[in-house]
């Protein structure tokens, strides 16, 4: 990619508040003070892929105990996150792993300019984050059967697998494998509504994703764990 | 009449903006699965019915009463409408229906809305004339006071006069009281301020249950 200022899937953007309840405002003013009180190891930004992962037992079970934050919010785009990390999100903490899970509510871009955009919010984390390892989640396919944007999202997880290893802190990891059976479906017993993940659906993406976590803290150098006491 | 020109009262099939076709895949998915299922309690509605199947508390409190989810995220009162006249109610025939939608017809008037919910719970009645309909209270939602808070007790208000007087519907407010007296509303009940934690449909599906209960006793 050259030039993110030509990709609309990298330029920051809040939520205009159309229903009038002025819940996305809400949310982001929440976690800005939850950086505040928080010291997280392990933050968790995307959307309602990121923010519903919080309501299953998996949370408590596999997450929690590594001291995430969860700053999802349902119906972000790249453009939504961007804008979140740009005004406050990130004030106050250095989390030792971000986890990136945002793209597939980018309806209005291309494959290329989603992965851009997603790009764009690792670099954004690693130059405000010096020390912070980022790991970006793959897309995960969606709808009952084939479809465009399960075409997308697997080339924007294809952009994303070239591009990321450059960054150097950054690196990708592919959950999705298993959810398309052999005859192109998805089952609601994985997604209930063929995008948003059940608790079965939860529990098979929490175990490579806590594995690599755990690694990655486990690396985090002795000089740095002991600044952080 | 005025139902005409409600476009909540009009059924109206989803548009598939994103291109994925879920929505209908949704649908169809319901209507071939009550094929061989025999529930005596269905839920209808948006994602708020739709995400209490997702939690423990649905297998606890509504599986036992052979319940059947046909909750769409998204869904305003018109969609449903398409939903029910189009085949979610062609095999089953439960004793009760629980409908709870409405807070996602954002556009509309207290007054569509309520006429909405309405056009429904006559659908229900003529599609089963044996089955009682009972509308759940649209819930409060924005983490502070807003016009959606007013617009949603209105609707609460308008609904409940309507459905008193019919044999076959009754309305049952849900709300344990989201909203503190400093006129918040916690993440801890409605985690985004709309959509419910466990914790918060806890609260809603005992009052829920226990009213339920008595109603399936009662209808013996
Ligand atoms: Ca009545």
């Amino acid at each position: 990619m050259s030039g993110d200022e030509m990709n609309p899937a990298a330029v920051a953007q809040d939520v205009v508040d159309v229903q009038g309840d002025d819940r996305w405002m809400s949310q982001h003013t929440r976690f800005v003070q939850e950086c505040k009180d928080a010291e997280p190891e392990v933050l968790f930004i995307g959307d309602s892929m990121v923010q519903l992962m919080q309501q299953y037992e998996i949370w408590r079970e596999l997450f929690s105990p590594l001291h995430a934050l969860n700053f999802g919010i349902g119906g972000d785009t790249t453009c939504n996150v961007l804008w979140r990390l740009q005004n406050g999100e990130l004030d106050n903490i250095q989390p030792k792993v971000a986890v990136v899970w945002v793209g597939t509510n980018n309806y209005d871009h291309s494959a290329e300019q989603v992965a851009g955009g997603i790009l764009a919010i690792a670099e954004l984390l690693t130059s405000r984050l010096s020390k912070t390892k980022v790991v970006v989640l793959g897309l995960l396919a969606r709808g009952e059967r084939p479809n465009p944007l399960r075409e997308k999202n697997t080339a924007v997880n294809g952009f994303l697998r070239s591009w990321l290893p450059r960054l150097g802190q950054a690196q990708f990891l592919d959950v999705g494998k298993g959810f398309v059976h052999s005859d192109g479906t998805i089952s609601t017993r994985d997604m209930f509504d063929f995008l948003h993940l059940t608790a079965a659906g939860y529990r098979a993406i929490a175990k490579p994703l806590s594995d690599l976590l755990l690694q990655i803290l486990d690396e985090t150098p002795e000089e740095r764990r002991a600044s952080l006491v | 009449s005025t139902e005409d020109s409600n476009p909540a009262a009009t059924p109206l099939p989803c548009v598939d903006t994103q291109g994925d076709g879920r929505w209908m895949s949704l649908h169809n998915h319901f209507v071939s699965n009550s094929k061989d299922k025999e529930p005596d309690v269905l839920f209808v509605g948006d994602s708020l019915v739709q995400l209490l199947h997702q939690f423990e508390v649905w297998r606890e409190l509504f599986s036992p009463l052979h319940a059947l989810n046909f909750g769409v995220g998204g869904d305003a009162t018109q969609h449903v409408l398409w939903r029910l006249s189009n085949g979610e109610l062609a095999h089953i025939s439960p004793k009760v229906v629980v409908l709870w939608v409405g807070t996602n017809n954002h556009g509309h008037t207290p007054e569509q809305i309520s006429s909405g919910i309405m056009a429904i719970v006559e659908l229900i009645n003529n599609k089963l004339p044996n089955a009682h309909t009972l509308v759940l209270g649209l819930l409060p939602r924005g983490k502070m006071p807003n016009p959606l808070r007013e617009r949603n007790a209105q609707v609460n208000k308008l609904v409940q006069e309507a459905v008193s007087p019919h044999p076959h519907a009754s309305f049952l407010n849900v709300d344990p009281g989201f909203v503190h007296s400093d006129g918040s509303i916690s993440p801890q009940d409605l985690f985004d301020y709309l959509h419910l934690t466990p914790h918060g449909y806890q609260a809603v599906c005992q009052k829920l249950h226990t009213h339920l209960k008595d109603l399936l006793d009662k209808m013996v």
